[in-house]
């Protein structure tokens, strides 16, 4: 066996853009019924374009049992939610005065369940990928993670932001000493201190924006406000620089079995696909509204020019109100779906190539003695993540 | 005298090529020898892994994984084998299989039907029981404790966002009418109407500057009348009429229980749709559809309420009927779907309700403003 397993990316653009679009469009179709193959569907498309050492990733959720848990997470979190959010506007009402009170304490005491559906997710995940025909899986843990994660948040919000590279350490550390492959235990090594060189640049974006305020507010508004300029867009860098060296670091110091990782991905290349992928997102948003905007005037008016004769507030009046409902109802359901589809084919699969194609394993001899795992049953799945709409990115 | 099998037909083609194995048991990938051949059982693909015996899948049973991004391989499974996979980059080996393997793109069955079946029928229940009978029973109950300022709060914002929503300029609200004599016009028939009527709050009548033909109530006794309304009124009974019926909603206190309900519903609807096409729209409407179904008798109770309290003013409640069928006339009866997503039922039986009404008058009925007061309360938003 070679000395380094290199990975190769073969997803590609076209097919991900059809797949993306029908499943969208069946979705919007079923109601959000077909959300769960869509998912599905999706992934195992991302999970076997990846090909460490020439063997695809193979993702073997099922859209059944994701449908399943779901309604499982339903059938709990209706009740919460429902006369939860009740009684807190009952008292944040009967109290305060306001509604503000009802949507933090309502938020407050979902956060945890937050955290707890995340681990649930990334376990559930895990559990359903494999690669060279061994499964992947995570002990259980999520009230433990949960936990950890509030005490982090907490430590992190009370240093004004300066622990934060000890929450990532300490909350990956976590996830990844439950980290399975087949019979090997992953293991996270490092220390917390190696994330806070790449955690300068955010901090000083921070420091300059904090600067720049100050000299705003003594007078010299045009220094001021180019430092602030300055500092937000340094502190955009910083957070892309921070977690792009964050995952590099992170993966060098994973071991399983003695089995390492090398990753080099670079923010600036990671920064260009979101700038240019959201940006190219964002301009066919635009020409669509325009195409639909002429073609809405070319019914409507039929194509004569807007003068001074016709009235723009009688406009829709002489239209009966289902074609103005079907109309407004097949441009909101084509913005997002056009969203939805453009942010994979131009932001998702170019981020996973880069991450992948400068991804490679280490003394990869050692895996030769590793064997099966016992199949994770899971009957939850990720039914909490997808109630609460925190699963993971896919 | 040697055998010899004579074939009918086209001979099918041979396979003899190689392949990656995984057997689902070792983290190694095996190059193996492919072969199809012909048994009793029917055709197999034999697998030969170089250092174990061999694997024989019969060609009925073999399915494609679906959804690969890489089209250089064909990843195939065994029907009722989980893990092992057989990884085929050779073109024409590829091209064979996909011939002779009939099945190759069955779907596997769905397991723990019964299960599914049976969250499904729970998750319904659930949230049919949340929505239809928790929420309003608790928000029925709430509404009477909630402290009057508490009350006034919620209207106030409601108001706010109202006024925004029906403007074309989002930086514009609707403007509140405000015409010196059209305020005493309207605080007589306010002070007619109310009597001795023991209300939880004062009401605070206003009237939004809006062609709409229609009038509400907020949390707080917050009742907003739209200049639509007062332009297709011909007598000032019918506004009085409306006003009787949104008092009623007042007393009722059924905006602020409609507020609790969908502050309880809302949420619970979000978590079964979730982010499907960002779901905003949906639901609204969904709201909307439920809404509608619990005020079919809250707008019963509030037209009773009007009835009573119009007689008991010397106003006559066929007002109200007149004020009806003016709507009937505007927009006509809603009937079907487009019933089911406003709040009020069918005109018609309301309208003979309140023609019903005018028997409970005790005393014979004069206007409810004189013909000064009236021109002053139409001419509110000049």
């Amino acid at each position: 066996m070679a000395s380094v397993l290199e990975t190769e990316y073969v997803g590609r653009r076209r097919p991900l853009f059809r797949l993306a679009l029908v499943s969208s469009l069946l979705t919007v179709l079923t109601l959000g019924i077909y959300r769960f193959w869509m998912k599905t569907r999706l992934r195992r498309f991302y999970w076997s374009s990846i090909r460490p050492g020439g063997q695809p990733l193979e993702y073997v959720g099922e859209p059944m049992e994701k449908l399943l848990g779901f309604l499982i997470a339903v059938v709990f979190l209706a009740f919460y939610i429902g006369i939860v959010n009740l009684l807190l506007m009952f008292v944040s009402f009967s109290f305060f005065n306001t509604n503000l009170w009802a949507y933090a304490l309502s938020f407050v005491g979902i956060v945890p369940i937050i955290f707890y559906a995340r681990y649930r997710a990334r376990r559930y995940i895990l559990a359903r990928t494999r690669w060279r025909g061994i499964r992947f899986g995570m002990d259980q843990g999520a009230w433990s993670y949960a936990w950890r994660a509030l005490v982090h948040w907490l430590v992190t919000i009370l240093s004004l932001g300066l622990l934060w590279p000890r929450m990532t350490f300490w909350l990956e550390k976590y996830r990844t000493d439950r980290t399975w492959f087949g019979s090997e235990k992953m293991q996270q090594g490092g220390r917390w201190q190696m994330l806070y060189r790449p955690y300068l640049v955010f901090l000083a974006g921070l420091v300059t924006v904090a600067i720049g305020g100050v000299v705003t507010f003594q007078g010299n508004v045009v220094a001021g406000g180019g430092l602030i300029v300055f500092g937000v867009l340094l502190t955009g860098y910083g957070l892309v620089h921070y977690r792009v060296h964050a995952f590099r670091l992170m993966t060098n110091t994973k071991n399983i079995g003695g089995i390492g990782f090398r990753s080099r991905p670079r923010p600036w290349r990671v920064l260009r696909v979101y700038s240019m992928g959201y940006g190219l997102a964002v301009l066919a948003i635009v020409a669509l509204l325009t195409g639909l905007g002429v073609l809405f005037y070319m019914a409507i008016l039929g194509g004569q020019p807007v003068g001074e004769d016709v009235d723009l507030t009688l406009i829709g009046d002489n239209v009966p109100w289902w074609v103005n409902t079907v109309f407004a109802m097949v441009t909101y359901f084509s913005l997002f779906i056009l969203w939805g589809v453009l942010t994979h084919v131009l932001v998702t699969l170019p981020l996973a190539r880069h991450y992948a194609e400068t991804l490679e394993i280490t003394a990869p001899a050692g895996l030769s003695g590793i064997k099966q795992r016992h199949r994770d049953d899971m009957e939850h799945a990720e039914g909490f993540a997808e109630a609460l709409d925190v699963g993971a990115a896919i | 005298m040697s055998e010899t099998v004579i074939r009918v037909g086209r001979s099918a083609p041979v396979l003899r090529s190689f392949a990656d194995y995984l057997d689902g048991e070792q983290a190694l990938v095996q190059r193996v020898e492919l072969e199809i051949v012909e048994t009793v059982r029917g055709p197999e693909l034999v697998i030969r892994p170089p250092e174990a015996p061999e694997v024989r899948w019969p060609l009925d049973d073999i399915r494609v994984v679906p959804d690969q991004a890489g089209k250089d391989v064909l990843m195939l499974r065994l029907a009722d084998d989980p893990v092992s996979r057989l990884l085929v980059s050779d073109e024409e080996a590829r091209a064979i299989i996909r011939a002779r393997c009939p099945n190759l793109h069955q779907r596997p069955p769905v397991k723990k039907r019964a299960r599914l079946l049976a969250w499904s029928l729970g998750a319904v229940a659930s949230v049919g029981l949340i929505i239809f009978v928790l929420v309003p029973l608790l928000s029925d109950r709430l509404a009477v404790f909630l402290p009057p300022e508490g009350e006034k709060a919620l209207g106030d914002v409601t108001f706010e966002q109202i006024r925004t929503a029906l403007s074309d300029n989002e930086f514009l609200p609707v403007a509140v009418c405000q015409g010196r004599s059209g305020d005493r016009a309207l605080a007589v028939m306010q002070a007619r109407l109310q009597g001795k009527l023991d209300l939880p709050y004062p009401v605070s009548l206003s009237v939004l500057d809006h062609k709409m033909v229609n009038a509400f109530t907020l949390p707080g006794g917050r009742v907003i009348l739209f200049r639509g309304l007062i332009d297709a009124a011909e007598t000032p009974d019918e506004v009085a009429a409306v006003l009787a019926h949104e008092v009623g909603h007042v007393v009722n206190r059924d905006p602020t229980r409609s507020a609790l309900r969908s502050a309880g519903s809302i949420g619970v609807l979000g978590l079964l749709f979730g982010d499907f096409a960002g779901g905003t729209v949906v639901l609204f409407l969904l709201n909307r559809l439920i809404d509608a179904t619990y005020s079919q008798d809250a707008e019963a109770a509030a037209d009773a309420f009007a009835h009573q309290a119009l007689a008991d003013a010397g106003v006559p409640p066929s007002a109200l009927a007149t004020m009806f069928e003016r709507l009937l006339e505007k927009g006509g009866d809603a009937d079907g779907i487009v019933a089911h997503f406003q709040a009020h039922p069918k005109l018609g039986d309301r309208i003979r309700a309140a023609r019903q009404a005018d028997r409970l008058l005790e005393a014979p009925a004069s206007p409810v403003l004189n013909d000064v007061q009236w021109k002053a309360l139409q001419g509110i938003c000049r």
